[in-house]
């Protein structure tokens, strides 16, 4: 493992005087390289790891820095089309190259999205522009929610107090909180779908005294928006999962790593976190909060940790996981935000009750955003198994376009053409067993008038952007990609289809981690699906 | 536990990765690799060690990186199927996208680099991809004086940015940006020269292309040989592979082999080569007449000193003659020098440079254990579990082994530094003791009574295998802490808790520099280290025990051969007649001289007296390097024979009467010992430059003239030499030039050849019992004396890029790296002397002064000074004083009483 002495170096400053926030306030203030070079002394490390991280995000980037205002180029925003004439109106009250950018805010369910002073927002009209760019007023993200069958996480808590004593019952009993979650058969909502149970029955076995919860809301999928939702409405379902699972594995820190396009959501999970501490509730667990700083790969859970410990969040190799070499080379239980939030319900219910829902393996309910080709976008809790096509018709209303495809899962999801999903129930193995994934469950809606071209080179130009650099196909390979297709558009040139297979076969085989690895999924359905539309691109 | 190569099944070893598995089944190249190097952990980034593995035969298969995938029971493994191949040349097509096509393969005059030799393996694919974004243009980097980059040419594979975090534990490299923006980064994104570069080497070593390469382009040589030998610097003994091309010395590499630097080496070990043939090199023989040198031959040379050196002894006796030899020689040398001033001259007046450094270790270390050399190994630091650091800045006098304590102290090992300076160790360490320099006493006494009186004391241990521990432990209760915390200048709860740390390891590791041994109490503190180990059990045992890092290649050599003026060879003592006798047998002769001889500093009086005539120095800068240089010099001004082998024109040759000019160790055979006790080769790589000779011929030749024919003839032949240093050695019985081969023996060395890693094992001390001994505080005369007119304490020592005096490294580019002596002033000192940055200041002490440029640090405390004493334009030692270690005399280098003032 890469990394030992520096990941050692930053541990022994840990989370209070972590590295990672020191690195990032310093890039935000554009300080002078001495405060930098007095960081990394303070550290004991050198210059070079400091910018080296600094250098890797977004929001860190000294070219960056001037940005005022960072309008959404997410995949939703992208195929609605509403962000070319939002750019040209937000110039007139701002200057052009004040204007940057930022990968899904998730508003994708009214689109025209941009994140300006620590708050986002959707507005079209000049007017509701010119009062947002003067009063930065603090507007609620508001969208449908509804659910299916039984709601687990849309489900409303009625007394936090009461919410929390269910703690009393399993406090003494790891063995217990393990044994329902094993019944249970909650998997990973990450998009992983890796049981649950396995990782705190590791890090329980894990003679360390130090050790971690690490709760993945760095819900950087285009398109998608529940973890948002289950932060900003649900924010005590996470932390008692957190605080349960801190508990159970003996863990008495949990770290919330959340991205910084959602500004609300860190707001509303420190208001938890207060209240918690007020209503005197908190078991002697500490909380902390790390903001991401703009890099979607933070998502992969090992760049997750180097991003927390204030490494560059590259990939990390696996073995060791996670469970035995973890945040600061510590055991630690990752898991995302919507798996967290169910363990309330669980452990409460039974597990068996959990495992009544769903379908076969893929258990419980699952969390989907509807974008706004839906007629009724919004947020539903869908019980696992449900036909794709009722989560479509019932629940969103079916479309307000002509709609050819849908990606569902992320940009590494796959594109669902419409004929497709007639076949399709909303659990991992239909997915997987009929070529697509499910992973987190985002649906993006491409119009019939939306080039595919165009779609999966917006796929390789995401990747190349969010490639943390480490490994050789995904770094080059994803690159040369996207100059291809956006060459194949602009100039005479064809794409050598031989050369353009193997290239998608070296992402598929060759990436380190699910980035470039799971980029060729959607693209290899565009070329089977839409084969007609391609081909001219083609030789 | 068995796994399936391509059907075929081969036993696998735990731990092991598909990778490690296929490679050592079949061969390196079964797998072609880019980033991966067997120093660094995996890393998994080239993807190009991808192999197909099934559950079953024939099963359905996954592509993973074999690299950091562990191989596990009944894995079927196929690593060279059609799909591997095309992912393979795929990725190589890849990366050759943003890679100088006129760089795939290697021109005539060049060795391919090893990415030129792993794609050639792949296959060297036609690029299909249209021309897009690149590196290519990059700007090179020349500004280092050895190292430079040029990043057209970097493949990001990382390793060079591992290798400095994983080898030398500098982070000066890294990766800045992401996606295909990557690009290496130096330091604040500048050249290695404006960086905090170490110039270690090490990246440039692993940098699989050109993107990162030395002055000497090293990794891309045609060498005519390659010649592994001993580096010349420290007491590591980091073996190097030498190039030579049209026998010059070309490059030089650390061999992936050897066990002592596992493929690393330092500045000095890896580039300060090239004193080697400078200009300056001392190339013929020379004869003082009329106060300027001329050229005469070696028989005339020998001649006259001959027929002087018989002279004075006819009219004075033996004992007016006295021999300097050097640490810097090999044992053969060393032991053929304290022989010819034992045997064909008469005296026991040798002496070696060991006086001015370690002498105390060896002394102190005897008095307790029963043996003066290291208890332990260097690779041992794997399983201490608490290092303490007493008086030693590693990362500087001994890179190697400091960057291998720097990684152990980064990742979190128990860690207690004393010492008065705040170094980068200390910085790191757990328990940082920042002493008054010159209280050593003080400061152990005080961890002895709280090892104590927290009731962490081993007393198995100590009964059992030990003495005198009642006195030790009565004199230790009856101390007042509070006096010693005021003297010492340390708090005693930081001297508490540093003190149950070491005791409360299962394994402590002792290392300690000349911080501990260049003082007045030197002696004493070594008898209390080694007490504090054997009261908390840490002798005898891996991981544990007291490691001297010898400050030259070979101190421990020098003094195992018999320099010292009261031992011979194996530290037998010459007062002893039986003794006298065992060595008469040995050498042949009738009659070895009676009483000991007299020790470097007396050597000096006596001159001074008039009672010594001549000196014989092979090798040494007395003048240099001996504090009070005036004093020195009037020794010097004295006697009526100055001979001197050396190198270079030093201060010490220019006051010779005849210069012998010797060869460096890259033009001789030999062996040196580096501090854990290890006899390493030092093979011969090019003939003598100019009409030089080895000192162990200059010697021969010289006993012959004065009348002793050395048995195993008149040629100098090391491994003939090691056959009677065998055979006169006792812990050295079984050693052998053959037996050496190319990691060394550690000594004792059995009559079978079997050596030994670890001394006092199981408490069984080579006197019988570890005995220990007592002491008090006991302020330096220098401070009694003169403390009130000089108030400050000025405490000398190395820099990384310099050696000693500075005649080798002088002599490289090194000096490019640092040109100057500085002195470290606290800036609250500075600001009441008014004095900044690079101001010079005089500064004087009881003997003298001397101008040098200030340093403002906050690594001294208030009132201490530091300084180095590499450059001759400063000559430091004329300010340093006569106070030395009582028992040995070596010198209180450490605490000086001055004071300074802006001019």
């Amino acid at each position: 493992m890469a990394n030992k002495n520096i990941r050692s170096l930053s541990y022994r400053k840990e989370l209070d005087d972590n590295l990672f926030e020191n690195i990032t306030a310093l890039s935000k203030k554009k300080v002078s390289s001495k405060e930098f070079h007095n960081l990394a002394k303070r550290f004991m490390i050198d210059d070079s790891v400091v910018i080296g991280t600094a250098s890797f995000y977004d929001f860190l980037r000294p070219e960056n820095q001037e940005k005022k205002v960072h309008v959404c180029n997410g995949t939703a925003c992208m195929v609605a089309g509403t962000q070319d004439q939002l750019t040209e109106k937000l110039s007139t009250l701002v200057d052009a190259d004040k204007i940057g950018h930022v990968p899904c805010l998730g508003h994708c369910h009214k689109n025209n999205a941009f994140l300006y002073n620590n708050h986002t927002y959707s507005a079209h009209s000049i007017e509701a522009l010119e009062k947002i760019i003067s009063d930065t007023p603090a507007l609620e993200n508001t969208y449908y929610i509804g659910s299916s069958s039984t709601p687990i996480l849309t489900s409303k808590i009625e007394n936090i107090t009461e919410f929390y004593t269910l703690f009393e019952s399993y406090i003494k009993h790891p063995e217990k909180v393990i044994e329902q979650l094993k019944q249970s058969n909650l998997r990973g909502r990450g998009g992983a779908g890796f049981p649950f149970y396995f990782k705190l029955d590791a890090v329980l076995k894990e003679n360390e005294t130090q050790k971690y919860i690490v709760c993945n809301a760095d819900e950087g999928d285009p398109g998608a928006y529940s973890d948002m939702y289950l932060m900003e409405h649900q924010a005590h379902k996470v932390l008692f999962g957190m605080l349960i699972a801190g508990k159970t594995v003996g863990a008495n820190t949990g770290v919330l790593y959340i991205r910084g396009e959602y500004p609300n959501s860190i707001r509303k999970i420190k208001q938890a976190i207060k209240q918690l501490e007020d209503l005197n509730l908190l078991q002697h667990f500490r909380f902390k909060i790390i903001r991401g700083q703009g890099a979607y790969v933070c998502g992969e859970e090992t760049a997750l940790l180097n991003s927390i410990e204030g490494l560059r969040p590259e990939v990390r190799v696996r073995p060791p996981y996670p469970a035995q070499y973890g945040l600061f080379g510590k055991p630690t239980v990752l898991s995302n935000v919507e798996t967290f939030a169910n363990i309330h319900w669980i452990l409460k219910h039974g597990g068996a009750a959990y495992a009544a829902l769903g379908n076969g393996k893929s258990t419980g309910t699952k969390m989907v955003s509807l974008d706004s080709y839906f007629n009724r976008p919004g947020m539903y809790e869908i019980e696992m198994g449900t036909p794709l096509k009722s989560v479509i018709e019932e629940y969103g209303k079916g479309f307000k376009s002509e709609i050819k495809a849908l990606q569902i899962g992320g940009p590494l999801g796959g594109i669902v053409p419409i004929h497709k999903v007639k076949d399709l129930t909303l659990d991992f193995e239909s997915f997987t067993n009929h070529g697509f994934l499910l992973g987190h469950a985002s649906i993006v809606s491409i119009p019939n008038h939306f080039p595919i071209i165009k779609f999966i080179e917006h796929l390789l130009e995401f990747t190349a952007d969010e490639s943390c650099g480490k490994c050789y196909p995904c770094r080059i390979g994803s690159h040369r990609g996207y100059e291809m297709l956006k060459k194949a558009q602009n100039e005479s040139y064809k794409i050598d289809r031989q050369l353009f297979n193997d290239l998608i076969e070296t992402l598929e085989l060759g990436s380190l981690c699910a980035l470039g690895g799971g980029v060729p999924l959607p693209i290899k359905n565009a070329l089977q699906y839409f084969e007609d539309e391609l081909k001219e691109y083609f030789k | 536990m068995k796994a399936y190569i391509n059907d075929t099944a081969h036993s696998i070893i735990k731990g092991e990765t598909i990778l490690d598995f296929v490679r050592r089944v079949e061969n390196r190249e079964a797998i072609p690799t880019m980033c991966q190097d067997d120093r660094l952990d995996n890393f998994g980034s080239c993807r190009v060690c991808s192999v197909e593995v099934a559950k079953e035969k024939n099963g359905s298969t996954k592509t993973l990186a074999s690299c950091h995938t562990p191989v596990t029971e009944g894995l079927y493994i196929y690593h060279n199927t059609d799909k591997i191949k095309r992912l393979r040349k795929n990725i190589v097509e890849l990366v050759l996208t943003d890679y100088p096509t006129d760089k795939l393969v290697a021109p005539e005059n060049k060795a391919p680099t090893e990415f030129q030799k792993t794609i050639a393996q792949i296959g060297i694919p036609t690029i299909r991809y249209p021309k897009g974004d690149n590196h290519l243009t990059i700007e090179p980097d020349r500004a280092h004086p050895y190292i430079k980059s040029d990043l057209s040419q970097c493949i990001n594979c990382y390793r060079c940015v591992r290798a400095c975090e994983e080898i030398q534990g500098e982070m000066i490299l890294n990766m800045s940006g992401r996606g295909f923006a990557t690009r290496i980064i130096k330091g604040f994104d500048t050249t290695f020269d404006e960086s905090a570069c170490v110039s270690c080497g090490a990246c440039v070593q692993t940098c699989p292309t050109e993107a990162l390469t030395d002055k000497f382009e090293t990794k891309t040589l045609i060498p005519d040989k390659t010649v592994q030998t001993t580096c010349t610097y420290c007491g590591v003994g980091c073996q190097l592979e030498v190039a030579v091309i049209d026998r010059k010395i070309r490059g030089i590499q650390a061999p992936k082999t050897a066990e002592v630097n596992e493929g690393h080496t330092c500045l000095k070990g890896r580039f300060a080569f090239q004193f080697y043939n400078h200009p300056d090199r001392l190339r013929e023989p020379m004869i003082k007449k009329n106060g300027t040198f001329e050229v005469v031959t070696w028989e005339e040379a020998y001649d006259f000193v001959a027929k002087k050196l018989l002279y004075i002894k006819n009219k004075y006796g033996a004992n007016a003659i006295g021999g300097f030899s050097s640490s810097r020689a090999t044992n053969e040398e060393n032991y053929l020098m304290q022989k010819m001033i034992r045997v064909a001259i008469g005296t026991n007046n040798i002496d070696g440079c060991a006086r001015v450094c370690h002498a105390p270790t060896a002394f102190g270390m005897q008095q307790s254990f029963g043996t003066g050399a290291a208890t332990n190994s260097i690779e041992d630091l794997k399983e201490a579990d608490a290092i303490f650091l007493f008086g030693a800045n590693p990362l500087k006098g001994h890179p190697v082994t400091g960057a291998k304590l720097k990684q152990a102290f980064m990742k979190g090992v128990t860690s207690i530094v004393v010492d008065p300076v705040k170094t980068t160790l200390a910085k790191l360490a757990t328990h940082f003791l920042q002493i008054r320099p010159g209280t050593n006493v003080a400061i152990l006494n005080m961890m002895a009574y709280y090892i104590i009186t927290e009731n962490l004391v081993k007393q198995d241990f100590i009964d059992t295998y030990t003495e005198m521990y009642d006195d030790f432990k009565n004199h230790v209760l009856a101390l007042d802490m509070d006096a010693l915390s005021e003297l010492t200048g340390v708090a005693k709860t930081l001297v508490k808790n540093a003190a149950i740390a070491y005791a409360n390891a299962n394994r402590a590791m002792e290392f300690h520099g000349l911080g501990v041994t260049e003082h007045f109490q030197g002696s004493k503190t070594v008898m209390l280290l080694s007490n504090i180990a054997m009261m908390t059990g840490n002798v005898g045992r891996k991981g544990v025990g007291l490691n001297p890092l010898r400050g030259q290649n070979n101190v421990q050599g020098a003094a195992d051969m018999g320099v010292q003026p009261h031992q011979g060879a194996g530290y037998l003592d010459v007062n002893d007649p039986e003794i006298q006798h065992y060595y008469a047998k040995k050498y042949r002769i009738n009659k070895m001289p009676e009483k000991e001889g007299l020790k470097i500093p007396d050597m000096l009086n006596a001159a001074i007296e008039g009672k010594l005539k001549a000196l014989y120095i092979m090798g040494e800068d007395t003048i240099m390097t001996d504090p009070n240089t005036n004093h020195s010099i009037k020794a010097f001004e004295n006697l009526e024979l100055i001979v001197v082998q050396e190198l270079f024109m030093t201060a010490t040759s220019k006051m010779a009467d005849v210069i012998l000019p010797a060869s460096s160790y890259f033009e001789k055979n030999g062996t040196f010992t580096n501090g854990e006790r290890r006899v390493q080769r030092v093979n011969k790589v090019i003939e003598p430059i100019g009409n030089t000779k080895p000192d162990g011929q200059i010697i021969i030749d010289m006993m012959h003239k004065l009348g002793y024919t050395q048995p195993t003839g008149l040629t100098y032949d090391a491994a003939k030499i090691i056959e009677e240093i065998a055979d006169v050695i006792p812990f050295m019985k079984g050693l052998t030039w053959e037996r050496l081969g190319t990691n060394g023996l550690q000594w004792p060395i059995n009559a079978d050849g079997t050596d030994t890693k670890t001394l006092h094992v199981n408490g069984a001390f080579k006197k019988g019992k570890g005995t220990f001994h007592h002491f008090d505080f006991e302020e330096s005369p220098e401070i009694v004396e003169h403390g009130t007119n000089y108030p400050f304490i000025l405490t000398t020592g190395r820099e990384l890029e310099h050696y000693n005096s500075g005649t080798m490294t002088r002599r490289t580019d090194n000096q490019y790296l640092l040109a100057k002596d500085y002195l470290e002033v606290h800036p609250k000192d500075a600001k009441r002397k008014g004095v900044t940055n690079d101001d010079m200041v005089k500064i004087f002490s009881d003997r003298g002064s001397v101008t040098i440029p200030v340093k403002i640090s906050k690594n001294v405390k208030k009132g201490v000074l530091r300084t180095t004493f590499h450059q001759p334009e400063v000559f430091i030692n004329i300010i340093t004083g006569s106070v030395g270690d009582k028992e040995t005399l070596t010198p209180e280098y450490k605490v000086v009483a001055v004071d300074f003032e802006k001019i």
